[in-house]
Parts: C-alpha cells; sequence; structure tokens
C-alpha cells in the first residue's frame, strides 16, 4: 500500500444483488440512452436496478452556486426515495461527489446523512471494485480516449476504474491525450458565468482530444461531455464522446464467447 | 464586531483592479503571447513539482503532518503571536502591529524617516506588495528598489507580479530584454538569460552597498526562538537584511510558528511545492540585530505584523483554514483558469487560487465578487497544497457569503453584495420544481416535448459550443415504459 | 499603535477563548529510511553538485594548497578570510602569489572595497545536511555575515564529521532553539534564479560559485 491518502479509501458491498440507480438531471432530459444502458448493464450482471421515480437532481446546480437553502431543499427531498440500505449506483462522478461528500456538510444535521453518503457509488467504481466485473470484447479494433471528471478524479478518486474497464477491452487501445487530467472547462455555472474562461479551456481539451487521433471518447460525465460535445460539435469535428456505460454495454457482448483466448 | 466600517481613503489600489476583473480577463485572454508565456512557465513548474514529491507516501504524511503543524499554531495564534514579541523584543529586534495597510506603510515610514533613510531596497515580500509600499515611500520622497529579479523586472515595467514566487513569469526573454534596454544604462543587447541576469545584477549590487534601508518578508516566524526566516535562491534576500543598516521585516500576523522545530517539514514541503526544489538557496535565520562585536549586520531589525483582514479569516472556524497558506504557489500553478488568464487579470496581489480565497476578506466580497465564481471547482489547487487547505470548498463558501440574504449574520465585509434578485430567483423557482417530484417530473414531461422550441442560441454557452438537444422523452418515462413492457410480458 | 496591538490579540483571543490543547491531534512525521554514512555523504554531495556548486574532496593539509590552485585558475590574486577562526592557519598556508585579506575590519567602513574589491572569500561551517545538501553557516564576530555573501567567489570548508541526515535531525541534536546567533544560514549552492523565463542563471545577487572544500577523513 503505498497511498496514505484515505480520503478515497471505502468499503465495497460484495456481491450485492440489488442497487439503486441515480440517473441525474442531466441524463434524465438530454441523455436518458446512459441511464438506459446502466441498467440494462447492471441487469446483465444479475443484478436487480430499482430506479425511484421520485429523484430530480442532487442539487449541485444551486450548491456551487452559493445558494444553500435552495440546493438543500432538493437534496432533503432526494434521500427520501432512496430507504433500503443498498448501494446507489450514480451515472456522474460530479453528482456522486455532491452526494457522497457535500451532502455529509449540507444535510449535517439530517440523521443517518452518513449512512446515505456511503452508499453512494459512481458507476465505474462499483463495476470494477463492487462486482470486479469481468468484460469480453466483441467489437472492432480502435483507438478511444478516456475524459475522467475533475470530480470523479479528485472527489471519488476513480479515474483508476474508468481506466481499468477500458482496458479490459481487448480490441480498445486506450490513448492519453495531452493535459489528460485538465479540467474541461465545465464546472457548471462557471461555464456561463465565465463563458470566456471556459470556452478557452474546453478549446485545449478538444484539441488535445482530437489529436490524440481516436475515434471517440468515453466518460462517465454527462456534464463534461456536453461540454466537449458542445464545443467539438460547434468546430465541426466529428470527434464525440460516449457515456462509459453505453459504450461497455455495446462492446461487451456477455453471450458471446467472443475471440477471447 | 462591524466589519464594514472602513476609511475609504484606505481602500486599497487593488479593490479597483479586482473589480475590473471581467475585463481584465477579456483583455489577457485576447494575448496569445502571455498566455504562451503562462502555459509554458505552469508546465515547468508542475513538472518540477512532481519530480521532487514523487514518493506518494512521503507527500502525504508531510502534507498531513503540515497541516496539523499549521492548524496547531492557529489555534494558539494570539498566544504564539505575544510569545513571538516578547522573544523578538528580547533579541532586541523591535516589534509593530497594523491592523491596516495604511498604517503598515505608516509604520514602515517613520522608522525610516526617523533614521533619514532615503533610499530603500527590498526582498521579495508579498506582504509589502499588499500594502503597496512602494507607493507610499515614493510618496514621501524615499526611493525603494525591487532586488529580487523578478520583481526587479516587474518594476522597471511599472508591474505588479504576476505570480507569487515567480514575479516576472508573464514575460519572456526577449520582451525583458527590451525593458532592459529602455530602462538600463549602458544596456549591451542580448536575449542571452545569464547575461542579461548579470547586467541585472551589476545595477543591483551598487544598490545594495548604497541603500540606507533594507525590507523584507518572513516566510516563518518563530515563536520560541524569536527567529525570522527567509526562504530564497538569489541571495538578495541576504543582501537586504544584512547589507543596510537598517533592516524592516512586514509579515503578515498567520506566519508565526510555535517551535522551530516546526520549521523543517514546512520548509521541504513548501520549497518542493513551489520550485521542486529540495531547499532553496538560502535559508535565512535572523534573530538578533548586530551585536556589539559583530563587524556587519544591521544595527536594527524590526518587525511589522500587519492583519489586513486576517482576523477576519480567523473569525470563522471553516474560513480560518485560508491562514495555513504557506504562500507555495502551488495551486496556481496547477490551475487551468490561472494558466489561460495569468496573474494580472486578478486584479489582486495574491492571484489564482489562493488570491480567490484572501482576496475576499482584504479587500472585501463586494471588489471581488467575480472571484470565487471564476472557478470549474475542479479540485486541482486543493489536492497539491501542501497544507491541505481544502481551497474549492473555500471558493464555494465564499459563493454562499456573496449571496447571502440581508439579515444573515455578519460574517465578512461585503458580504451579500454578489446577491441578484433574478438570480435568487431563478433558483428558487429551480428549488422548487425539483424538491417536487410531480412537479419535476411534468416540468421535464413538457419540457422534452417542448423541445423544438429550445433555442438554439443559449448566451455564453453557445459563443463556443452548440446547445444540447433535449431527449424526446425523459429517462424516468423510459423506465417507467420498460417497466411495464417487463411486467406485461 | 499598541490600539491595533489589543485590537488584533483581542479580536483573535475572542475566537479561542476555549481552545483545549490536549485536543490537537497528534502530528506524525514521514519515517525516513536510515542511512549509511557514506549514502549521507553521498546524497550530500550529489545535491550539491546538482545545484552547481563544486566539491573538491581534500585533508586539512590540503586547503591552502587547493585553494591556491582554484583561485590561479580563476586569474584571481587576493582572498578575504576570517582572523581566529577554525581554519585560519590552514587558509593562511596558501602560495604567496595570493594576498591574503584578514577581516578584520568594521563593515560600514568598507563597504566599496568588499563590494568591488573582493574577488573571493572563504569560511568555515558549523555543520552540514545530507538530505537536501544544504551547509550551515553560523557567522561570528571573526567570520562575518557578508563574507559568504558578498565576494563573487565563496569556498566554505566543510567537515564531514559534522554531517547530519537532516535539518530536522540537526536541531534536534544541537538543540539550536537554545541558542540561535544573530544570523544562521543554510546554503545550498551558489546564488541562483531564474526568473527570467525559467531559466536557471547562477550569481544573481550573492555568489556566482560556491566551492565546497569537503574534510573526509
Ligand atoms: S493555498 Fe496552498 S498551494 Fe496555494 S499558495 Fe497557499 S500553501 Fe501553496
Amino acid at each position: 500500500m503505498s497511498q496514505v491518502n484515505t480520503l478515497h479509501l471505502r468499503d465495497y458491498p460484495k456481491n450485492p444483488t440489488k442497487v439503486y440507480l441515480y440517473g441525474t438531471c442531466l441524463a434524465d432530459s438530454l441523455f436518458p440512452d446512459s441511464g438506459i444502458d446502466a441498467i440494462e448493464f447492471l441487469e446483465r450482471q444479475g443484478i436487480e436496478v430499482i430506479f425511484p421515480q421520485g429523484q430530480s437532481c442532487c442539487g449541485q446546480p444551486a450548491y456551487n452556486s452559493g445558494y444553500t437553502d435552495e440546493a438543500k431543499a432538493v437534496a432533503l427531498e432526494q434521500i427520501r426515495h432512496f430507504p433500503l440500505d443498498i448501494p446507489i449506483v450514480i451515472i456522474s462522478g460530479s453528482c456522486g461527489g455532491m452526494m457522497r461528500h457535500h451532502y455529509k456538510d449540507l444535510l449535517k444535521d439530517e440523521p443517518g446523512i452518513e449512512k446515505f453518503c456511503d452508499r453512494i457509488f459512481e458507476f465505474t467504481e462499483f463495476l470494477v471494485n463492487s462486482l470486479n466485473v469481468q468484460l469480453n470484447d466483441s467489437g472492432p479494433a480502435e483507438r478511444v480516449a478516456l475524459h475522467t471528471s475533475c470530480a470523479a478524479r479528485r472527489e471519488m478518486g476513480v479515474h483508476i476504474t474508468g481506466k481499468k474497464l477500458i482496458e479490459q477491452l481487448d480490441n480498445v487501445e486506450l490513448v492519453t491525450h495531452d493535459y489528460e487530467s485538465e479540467c474541461c472547462g465545465f464546472g457548471g455555472t462557471f461555464s456561463v458565468k465565465h463563458g470566456d474562461i471556459s470556452n478557452v479551456m474546453v478549446s485545449d481539451k478538444t484539441k488535445n482530444l482530437v489529436n490524440a487521433d481516436v475515434v471517440r471518447y468515453v466518460s462517465a460525465d454527462w456534464g463534461c461531455m456536453m461540454n466537449i460535445n458542445g464545443s467539438l460539435e460547434h468546430q465541426k469535428e466529428s470527434l464525440r464522446g460516449e457515456h462509459i456505460a453505453s459504450y461497455l454495454l455495446a462492446r461487451n457482448a456477455m453471450d458471446n464467447t467472443g475471440d477471447k483466448s | 464586531m462591524s466589519v464594514d466600517q472602513v476609511n475609504p481613503n484606505d481602500e486599497s489600489k487593488y479593490a479597483a483592479s479586482a473589480r475590473a476583473f471581467r475585463d481584465n480577463v477579456s483583455r489577457d485572454l485576447a494575448n496569445d503571447e502571455l498566455r504562451s508565456n503562462f502555459r509554458g512557465a505552469m508546465d515547468y513548474l508542475v513538472d518540477k513539482r512532481k519530480t521532487a514529491l514523487s514518493d506518494s507516501d512521503e507527500l502525504e504524511t508531510l502534507r498531513e503532518q503540515c497541516k496539523l503543524i499549521k492548524q496547531r499554531c492557529l489555534v494558539k495564534l494570539p498566544h504564539l503571536l505575544e510569545a513571538l514579541e516578547e522573544k523578538l523584543t528580547a533579541n532586541g529586534i523591535k516589534v509593530h502591529w497594523a491592523e491596516t495597510i495604511t498604517e503598515a506603510n505608516e509604520i514602515i515610514a517613520e522608522i525610516i524617516e526617523s533614521k533619514n533613510g532615503k533610499t530603500v531596497v527590498k526582498g521579495k515580500s508579498m506582504v509589502s506588495e499588499e500594502t503597496a509600499l512602494n507607493d507610499h515611500l515614493e510618496s514621501r520622497d524615499i526611493e525603494c528598489l525591487e532586488s529580487d529579479m523578478g520583481e526587479y523586472i516587474v518594476q522597471l515595467a511599472k508591474e505588479h507580479p504576476s505570480h507569487i514566487i515567480m514575479p516576472a513569469i508573464h514575460q519572456n526573454k526577449k520582451q525583458v530584454a527590451d525593458l532592459f534596454a529602455k530602462n538600463i544604462e549602458g544596456f549591451e543587447h542580448t536575449t542571452d538569460v545569464d547575461a542579461l541576469i548579470q547586467q541585472g545584477r551589476n545595477v543591483l549590487r551598487d544598490k545594495f552597498c548604497n541603500a540606507d534601508v533594507g525590507v523584507s518578508g518572513v516566510n516563518f516566524a518563530v515563536a520560541e526562538t524569536g527567529t525570522l526566516c527567509l526562504v530564497e535562491n538569489e541571495g538578495n534576500g541576504r543582501m537586504c537584511t544584512t547589507v543596510p543598516d537598517l533592516h524592516i521585516a512586514i509579515t503578515g500576523i498567520e506566519k508565526v510558528v510555535e517551535h522551530l522545530s516546526d520549521v523543517p517539514p514546512l520548509l521541504s514541503l513548501l520549497t518542493r511545492s513551489a520550485t521542486g526544489q529540495a531547499i532553496s538557496t538560502y535559508f535565512n535565520m535572523i534573530s538578533h540585530p548586530r551585536q556589539q562585536d559583530e563587524k556587519d549586520g544591521p544595527g536594527e531589525v524590526h518587525l511589522v505584523l500587519l492583519d489586513n483582514g486576517r482576523s477576519q479569516m480567523y473569525s470563522d472556524d471553516e474560513l480560518r483554514q485560508t491562514l495555513q497558506c504557506i504562500r507555495c504557489g502551488a495551486c496556481m500553478n496547477h490551475c487551468p483558469v490561472y494558466t489561460r488568464i495569468g496573474g494580472h487579470a486578478y486584479g489582486t496581489v495574491y492571484p489564482g487560487p489562493i488570491g480567490k480565497i484572501v482576496s475576499p476578506h482584504m479587500l472585501g466580497l463586494e471588489a471581488t465578487t467575480n472571484l470565487p465564481t471564476a472557478s470549474s471547482l475542479c479540485g486541482a489547487c486543493g489536492e497539491v497544497c501542501p497544507v491541505k487547505i481544502p481551497i474549492p470548498k473555500l471558493l464555494l463558501r465564499l459563493r454562499q457569503e456573496s449571496v447571502k440574504p440581508k439579515g444573515a449574520p455578519q460574517v465578512m465585509k461585503g458580504q451579500g453584495s454578489g446577491r441578484k434578485t433574478s438570480e435568487a430567483f431563478i433558483w428558487s423557482v429551480w428549488s422548487m420544481i425539483h424538491k417536487q417530484p410531480l412537479f419535476y417530473r411534468t416540468s421535464m414531461w413538457f419540457a422534452t416535448r417542448l423541445r423544438f422550441l429550445m433555442p438554439k442560441k443559449l448566451g455564453a454557452w453557445t459563443v463556443a459550443r452548440s446547445a444540447p438537444k433535449l431527449a424526446p422523452k425523459t429517462l424516468h418515462e423510459r423506465i417507467k415504459e420498460r417497466e411495464q413492457a417487463a411486467k406485461g410480458k | 499603535m499598541t490600539s491595533a496591538r489589543n485590537n488584533i490579540l483581542s479580536k483573535l483571543k475572542s475566537q479561542v477563548k476555549d481552545a483545549d490543547y490536549s485536543k490537537l491531534p497528534a502530528e506524525q512525521g514521514f519515517n525516513y529510511p536510515q542511512q549509511s554514512f557514506s549514502e549521507q555523504l553521498e546524497q550530500f554531495i550529489t545535491h550539491l553538485e546538482n545545484n552547481h556548486a563544486q566539491i573538491i574532496k581534500l585533508t586539512r593539509a590540503e586547503i591552502g594548497k587547493v585553494i591556491t590552485q582554484e583561485l590561479a585558475a580563476r586569474n584571481i590574486t587576493s582572498l578575504l578570510y576570517g582572523d581566529n577562526s577554525q581554519y585560519t592557519q590552514d587558509i593562511e598556508q596558501s602560495d604567496s602569489s595570493i594576498t591574503l585579506n584578514k577581516y578584520s575590519f568594521d563593515f560600514a567602513q568598507h563597504k566599496e572595497r568588499l563590494f568591488n574589491d573582493t574577488p573571493a572569500g572563504v569560511t568555515g561551517s558549523r555543520c552540514a545536511i545530507a538530505q537536501t545538501g544544504s551547509i550551515v553557516l553560523w557567522p561570528t564576530p571573526d567570520e562575518p555575515r557578508t563574507l559568504s555573501l558578498v565576494p563573487p567567489v565563496h569556498f566554505v570548508i566543510v567537515d564531514a564529521k559534522t554531517l547530519y541526515p537532516s535539518f530536522g535531525d540537526l536541531i534536534e541534536q544541537q538543540q539550536w532553539a537554545d541558542k540561535l546567533p544573530t544570523n544562521a544560514v543554510l546554503v545550498s549552492g551558489p546564488s541562483k534564479t531564474a526568473d527570467i523565463q525559467q531559466t536557471l542563471a547562477y550569481g544573481a545577487h550573492g555568489p556566482k560559485e560556491l566551492i565546497v572544500l569537503l574534510l573526509n577523513s
């Protein structure tokens, strides 16, 4: 063990049979496919997935803007809809960071909040550390890049797990792009309040991704991808990002034997 | 406590430049040369630090240790300051206290005038930048020359430091050569860095030799021994504190540490985080003025302890962590925003992430309202901070203070000044929708059905991006349908 | 002014009235692996050399000779040194072609001379630090502060026997807290700056060259 950094050390439930899915507001209205794909993927692993219809948004937009009371009201509503003591799998690292870490502050007076926060797992960390999934790659050979959101990297410490999953895909070459760990410039309201700074950041990010000469990039965060894809589209670049849940689902042919030896 | 009572004459000149943040940003983002200077410099420093702190075990142990050292010293701060004063006084060093920058400048000018001082050489001191000491001394006919190479360049260019460790990082060697050509008599044109430094050296050695007063900052003030510690590479700090007969040090009240043994771990992380050096070329520890039988060194040494908003940071447990800072600059080196906009755009003495969390206390939240929001909260700063200041969290906190409604308990100067009725209204509507599941689902149902109405242009967002497109059906709906289909089977 | 003092202190004190120091968490330093003396010496030399210092290993009897050679190589004909210090007599063994000047004057009266007419100085040192390649100067009335600062070439005599693993060890073992002098300085190379376009240049203000005469018997 070479890390003394205990921030991200945690216990993972082993072989859970039932989980909640937290879809996030972005996936809900803009990118629902990734939510469906995540459920599909989990179900194929033999897991029952519950999607509480009462969920809306983790509260991060208001929280990051300094509107704590408004964020709190929304956050409180979320936790009500996840009563069972089972893992809550969330398909976005930054919403994960909000619910796993910031809820502890925001809702510090709420009884049992620590326990709730400890049930939050980002999708890729859950796949790797709880399910120990073994992927069978059935897709064609291709080069892809990975974009890990800053929250996933720094708040959740899950930049490793996304990489581990992609690396399991035999036909996929994972390409490192320049300044890979640097922020794409999204930052929620930052991208609107300080659009000019954000624009420069996303231009650099897209340039580095395009220069990596990959067919797509994969990410587990719709915030970043909305930003990066929006910029790529604006620049008339063909490169696009794909949510890791959709990508894994598409490539992993559980029923195929694949050509794995 | 009334934190809003400030004499307008006391307002720092940086308040105005901080208010101009948005304009500064547009100006500097348009400057490609500047951006490439910063990118090059930041890449260099990031790489240096990484090499010097390659053992993550050591790094994390030291960060935790240094954080705890600073937190202990802060809990004991008032007592350590008293102990420091007592010890320094016993050692023969005179201690002064200043609540505001004006007071600090006044104290320093008076000491200098009492000795008929006319020329001052200054070692690198960000606190004296904070007080704009040079301007003040000049207004009293005292010449004040910066002697750190970077500061010297910046002074010649009539600018301010753009980085707390490398003040002239925004200039490249060609620009420095042009500047020297304009300002140094007999300058032999060159863009060779060694030759440039040599010519700077010649000018400055002359000044050291003849200056009446040396002014310096302090990196650590040790209460236990009454010692002022200075970290530097050039030797100008030693010059300023050794050659003139009068040495005046100025520092923030948070720089005091309890024990001498607190220094080695802090020093080790400071230099490695800053420039990747195992230690700086010089670590200078001053405990007395010249003693009777000694042949050199200043006959008088003074220390000015400055508050300037620090006691306000101290008054809140969360914000107090700001005072842990040892001014290494790593947070700015790793900041994607700083790398893009450079140090001057902030308009404040301290730029970058640390600047965003200290300046609101020094200048008030009204003048600095754009600083805490100008962050994507990516967390790169907090990850590298050697004393583990949770910078992103403090930025969030400052955002909260900035938009606090009137009548909330007073935490800091200018709180609530960033609250706009329109924005507050949006968030209250947002909250109302998202805290009522049915309302939320209905809204989203309508939004997705009416998606053809969604504008193609969304303000700042679509300047460089295409607008996101709403899905035909929400995830909520699709899952419901999926569940119903499964049941039907 | 006293009001500033009182205001600051009372503001601070009101915040930590009931601070319970016994509740402060334990602080844990990093345990560096133990190193043999030769490893430490090696580390010391490597650091200094990386920082552009010149290291010359020699015996005490060779001090005069080596100084003479090094000065000759630089076309320097005079050397400033300290009176009555540990190595005074060894330094005085240098060749008669070198003009030896004792620092037996008051600095203020001879500033110009020190700045403009003193190409090299030599001092002893109190001890050294392996972990960072640092030399501890502990100026005395005999070897004043400016002797190691103003001349462009600084010879420093270091006895390998005085090597400590780290700064922390040194402070503790020598109980520095009780006896700090007017000025103590850790020196880890010649003066340098990277202030112009991150390009390292030596001899910013202090000595351009640091020549370490390392006694290792
Ligand atoms: S906040 Fe941390 S990283 Fe930034 S300058 Fe201060 S100590 Fe260094």
